[in-house]
Formats: C-alpha cells, sequence, structure tokens
C-alpha cells in the first residue's frame, strides 16, 4: 500500500534499507567512541550476576561438642554434634565436607560449604514490575468498565461521580496522586488499622491502588467511546426484542466495543508498565528502583540503565503481542 | 390489538419537530395496516412508539389491552410480544445467524438452547436460508439481512409485527424476496404494521391504508378506497407524485 503511492525500483528499496542499517550502526559506534572518549569501560559481563548468582553458603555448628557421625544420605551428609546435654543436626550436601566423626567443633565453625543459585536483584524488579502493573491492569479494568458505564448513564449520580473521577485523575500527575495514595491516605488507613490492633498495610498495595485508580479514568474514556461507537440501532435492536438495558449490554454491545477498545487498551497498559517505573519513591523496589540500586554499589550506570530499557521493552512487547493475538482471535470471520 | 388514542410526540433537538399531533388510530388483531406518507410525515415516529422506542409526550397506547405508556408497565415484556424489523436490519455482526435468532429467545425466553435452535432452524426455513445459518451476517446479501431480521422478530412468537421501511435500505432486485415473507405472513394471519414506500404491496396485502402527514393521519380506508378514489387532496397530490 505504502509503495503504491511512493514507486520504488527494488535497486532503490534496497539501498535505502541499506541506509537505515548504516545509519543504526553509526549512532551505536557514535556512543560507543564517545563513551570511550570519556573513559568508561564497558563491562557488559558484570550484568548477568544480577539476574542469577551463584552464593557460597556455609554451615556453621551453633554449639560445642563432639561430631558423633557424618551419615551420607543421597546426595546429602546428616552431621550430629553431641555437646553438654544437647545435640544438633545439619543437613550439608555430601560435596564440600570439612568435619570427621570425633572432631570437636566449636559454635561458629565452619561444617561444610557448598553453593547455591540465587535470584539477583534485577530479576527480583522485574518479577515485581511484572506482578504490580498485572494487578493494575486487572482492577483498572474492573475501575474502567464500572466507570465508563457509569458514564453514559442517564442517573446523574452515576455520571457525575464517574466525570468528577476522570476529569481529577486525568488532570493531576500521576507522580503526585502516587505521594497523596502513599503519604496522604496510606498514613490514614494505617494510623486506623493501628489503632484497630489490625496489620499496617504494605506501600506495594498503595502502589496498586495509585496505578489501578489512575489506569482507570483512562479505561473508562475507552470503554465510554468504544460504547458510543456501536451503531445505536444494535441497541434498539435488542431493547426491541424485549432485552432489558443490562441484558443488551452484555450480549449485544459490549462484545462488539470491546473488540473495537481492544488496541487502545493495549496503547493503556503499556503505558501502565511504564507509568509503574515511578513507584519506586515509595520504597517499592519495582525495575527502575531496583536499577538504581544496582548502579549505586557496581558504578556501571551505562550497561546497567541499558538492560533496564531493554527489560520494559521485553515486558510492554510481549504484552502488545498478547493484544494482536486477541485480536485476531475475537475478529469475525 | 393496538390503540393509539391523541398520542403527540415532540422532538426538541437539534430543532423542534412536532412529529406527532393527536394522532388516534386502531389495529385489528390479524390485520394488515401499511402506513405511507412522505417522508418526515411522523410514519417512522408512531410506529416506533408502539414498543415505546421513542416515549409519545401524551396521550395513551394500548397493546393487547396494556397501557405501555404507563410507568408500572414491564416494557421488555411488552416489547418481548411486539416484534420490529428495521429499515437498516440491525442484525448483531458479533453473532452468526442461528445465534441472532436464538439470543433473544435465550435470554428473554429462557428457552433452553435445544429449543432455541429448534425453532431457529423452522424460521430459517420459513424465510427461505437455512444453508446460512453458521456465517455471519455481513457475508449476506441486504435481501437475506432482512429475511434473518424477520426471522429473528419471529422467535419471540411476537402478536404484533412492526415494520419500518423494511425495503427501503435494498436494492431493487432484493426487495421481491423480503416482501414475499412478508406476505406469507400476512396470509398466516400475522397482525401487522409496515410503514413502506411499497405501493404494489400496500395495494395487495394491506387491509386498511394509513396517510399521514406533518404528524397527522389525513386519510385511511381500504386500498381500493386509497388507491382509486382518495378524497383528500393532500393524498391526491401525493400518489400522483409517487405512481
Amino acid at each position: 500500500m505504502a509503495r503504491a503511492s511512493q514507486q520504488m525500483t527494488r535497486g532503490a528499496y534496497a539501498f535505502w534499507v541499506m541506509v537505515f542499517f548504516v545509519f543504526v550502526f553509526g549512532v551505536v559506534a557514535a556512543l560507543y567512541y564517545a563513551t570511550r572518549k570519556v573513559d568508561y569501560v564497558w563491562r557488559w559481563y558484570r550484568v548477568p550476576q544480577y539476574f542469577l548468582y551463584k552464593e557460597k553458603a556455609e554451615v556453621r555448628s551453633e554449639i560445642q561438642g563432639r561430631v558423633q557421625d557424618v551419615v551420607r544420605n543421597g546426595d546429602n551428609v546428616l552431621i550430629r554434634v553431641q555437646g553438654d546435654g544437647q545435640t544438633a543436626q545439619y543437613t550439608v550436601p555430601a560435596k564440600d565436607i570439612r568435619v570427621d566423626a570425633g572432631e570437636t567443633v566449636y559454635p561458629g565453625d565452619v561444617l561444610g560449604v557448598f553453593v547455591r543459585w540465587k535470584v539477583g536483584i534485577l530479576m527480583q524488579g522485574l518479577w515485581l514490575t511484572l506482578k504490580v502493573s498485572l494487578i493494575s491492569i486487572l482492577l483498572g479494568i474492573v475501575i474502567g468498565l464500572i466507570a465508563g458505564l457509569a458514564r453514559i448513564s442517564s442517573n446523574p449520580a452515576f455520571k457525575w461521580s464517574a466525570v468528577t473521577y476522570v476529569e481529577i485523575v486525568r488532570g493531576s500527575p500521576l507522580l503526585v496522586q502516587i505521594f497523596i495514595w502513599y503519604f496522604v491516605l496510606g498514613t490514614v488507613i494505617n494510623t486506623l488499622l493501628a489503632k484497630n490492633g489490625m496489620a499496617q498495610l504494605p506501600p506495594i498495595w498503595y502502589g496498586v491502588a495509585s496505578l489501578a485508580f489512575f489506569c482507570g479514568a483512562y479505561v473508562a474514556e475507552i470503554v465510554r467511546a468504544g460504547i458510543q461507537s456501536i451503531h445505536r440501532g444494535q441497541m434498539e435492536a435488542a431493547r426491541s426484542l424485549g432485552m432489558s438495558y443490562p441484558q443488551a449490554m452484555r450480549h449485544v454491545i459490549l462484545p462488539q466495543a470491546l473488540r473495537r477498545i481492544l488496541p487502545p487498551l493495549a496503547g493503556q497498559f503499556i503505558s501502565l508498565i511504564k507509568d509503574s517505573s515511578l513507584l519506586g519513591i515509595i520504597a517499592i523496589r519495582e525495575l527502575t528502583k531496583a536499577t538504581r540500586e544496582v548502579v549505586t554499589t557496581s558504578l556501571q550506570p551505562f550497561e546497567l540503565w541499558f538492560m533496564c530499557a531493554l527489560l520494559y521493552l521485553v515486558l510492554t512487547f510481549g504484552l502488545s503481542m498478547f493484544v494482536q493475538y486477541l485480536e485476531r482471535r475475537t475478529a469475525v470471520s | 390489538m393496538i390503540t393509539v388514542d391523541k398520542v403527540s410526540k415532540t422532538f426538541h433537538a437539534p430543532h423542534e419537530v412536532k412529529a406527532l399531533q393527536n394522532v388516534s388510530c386502531q389495529v385489528a388483531k390479524g390485520e394488515v395496516v401499511v402506513i405511507i406518507g412522505p417522508s418526515g410525515s411522523g410514519k417512522s415516529t408512531l410506529l416506533r412508539c408502539l414498543n415505546r422506542l421513542e416515549h409519545a409526550d401524551t396521550g395513551h397506547i394500548y397493546i393487547d389491552g396494556v397501557d405501555i405508556l404507563d410507568r408500572k408497565t414491564n416494557i421488555n415484556k411488552v416489547r418481548a410480544e411486539v416484534g420490529m424489523v428495521f429499515q437498516s436490519f440491525n442484525l448483531f455482526p458479533h453473532k452468526t445467524v442461528l445465534e441472532n435468532v436464538t439470543l433473544a429467545q435465550m435470554v428473554v425466553r429462557k428457552r433452553s438452547p435445544k429449543d432455541a435452535r429448534d425453532k431457529a432452524m423452522a424460521l430459517l426455513e420459513k424465510v427461505g436460508i437455512p444453508d446460512k445459518a453458521a456465517v455471519y451476517p455481513d457475508r449476506l446479501s441486504g435481501g437475506q439481512q432482512q429475511r434473518v431480521a424477520i426471522a429473528r422478530a419471529l422467535a419471540m412468537d411476537p402478536k404484533v409485527m412492526l415494520f419500518d421501511e423494511p425495503t427501503s435500505a435494498l436494492d431493487p432486485e432484493m426487495i421481491g424476496e423480503v416482501l414475499d415473507v412478508m406476505k406469507a405472513l400476512a396470509r398466516e394471519g400475522m397482525t401487522m404494521v409496515v410503514v413502506t414506500h411499497e405501493m404494489g404491496f400496500a395495494r395487495e396485502v394491506a387491509d386498511r391504508v394509513i396517510f399521514m402527514d406533518q404528524g397527522c393521519i389525513v386519510e385511511e380506508g381500504t386500498p381500493e378506497h386509497f388507491f382509486t378514489n382518495p378524497t383528500h387532496n393532500r393524498t391526491k397530490l401525493f400518489l400522483s407524485q409517487i405512481l
């Protein structure tokens, strides 16, 4: 289609494709050259440890006494220590045992050493970002659907509530809303909970709430536009068959509206994943906060910030692929 | 079956139009009434008032003895008894032909899927397109879509059928197939109110013709009287323009 309006020979097309790749390569090379000029040393090999790393763990005796026996049990070894009127048992992987039966051990002595895989801080941050985003999206859909339906209701209480909610949320910065959720509502709710002897809600709840309500306002407008884009003859046909308004909405209008609103919804959800990077300011260690922490300890900001951006890209790209799959599935033959 | 008593309706937006002014008429059980008139004469509005798609401002409308403008009337119950066919078909595009006909049966009449299906297939047979049951409406011609819409309305076992210019959006070669279905329906004794520009249909099928202009009923009578010997000048003028 695009080429119909702009005729181009095959050779010219191949040439301009080349130009594109040369341009991309040139930008990357220029950036690399510039960083070398400021004596930055790239150490990509240091990055994987923040996803998954080997931790050396030591099993130490907690009591003073004599090692009674060292019993092999498959891949593990059971070490029993007999002290003054007390015994202790330790299970250690068999690879690296540091004591024999009959030896005397003191508290803190190493009985055995083993290596285990641990999930790194970036991986934890990525997982938390994914979790917070998914919960917020699901809550945002529910809130948005309710608010969107209220928005087109003829009942002024519903309609004006929805309009007020949408306008307030869309008209103020998300950062400010997060502060309000955490420092104002959070303080009030947690204090009330404490007064009644109940446990405090962790910051992540307030983070999810702020994102869900923020997302819900935009979803409400998308839902409203989607419903209003369905020809009114559809509602008339459904009602003339004797369906009630809710029945007509559920069976006739919403299924059609949903198909139309999937693309704008996907855009909204992608925004939400990116907006979740703001939650770092209320002590939620999501991907951006995790990256910032790693940068302070590793002093490799260039690699890590690129990696952080790449991880967000993976999440958003995955989501948009999923929505495209849904679109294809819901498309009428 | 239907009694319309001094009904008025004014539209305020975008500008004030007196669509119906003190209209009264009656339709007996089994009667086929055709409403004709120039565009803007209020004939569609009158039809849409009969199942309260438009809410009349004043007056009374009784369907089978039920005052449908009474606030206590459950309008969904009334609408289930009054089938309606639209100019633009309004089939549900996300449902197959079969699902279009079964949906309201299951949702409103609470029929089992099997009963609804049997009924739907019988009706699709009757309107002549049982082979299209599994396809989506956008694969059908206009005439086929309108026949599905008629089957969809009939599936509710209505006591009255309202037709709002059912052939106006069709290509000329498809008008016949829809009119044939409507004629068959009339022969079976269905009570029908039809807004149409098809004078042939009116002449052949109607028991009574109502001519409306500027929100008023100008003249009504049998087709013979109406087409051969109209009383009013406005009727004569209208007939001379279209015939």
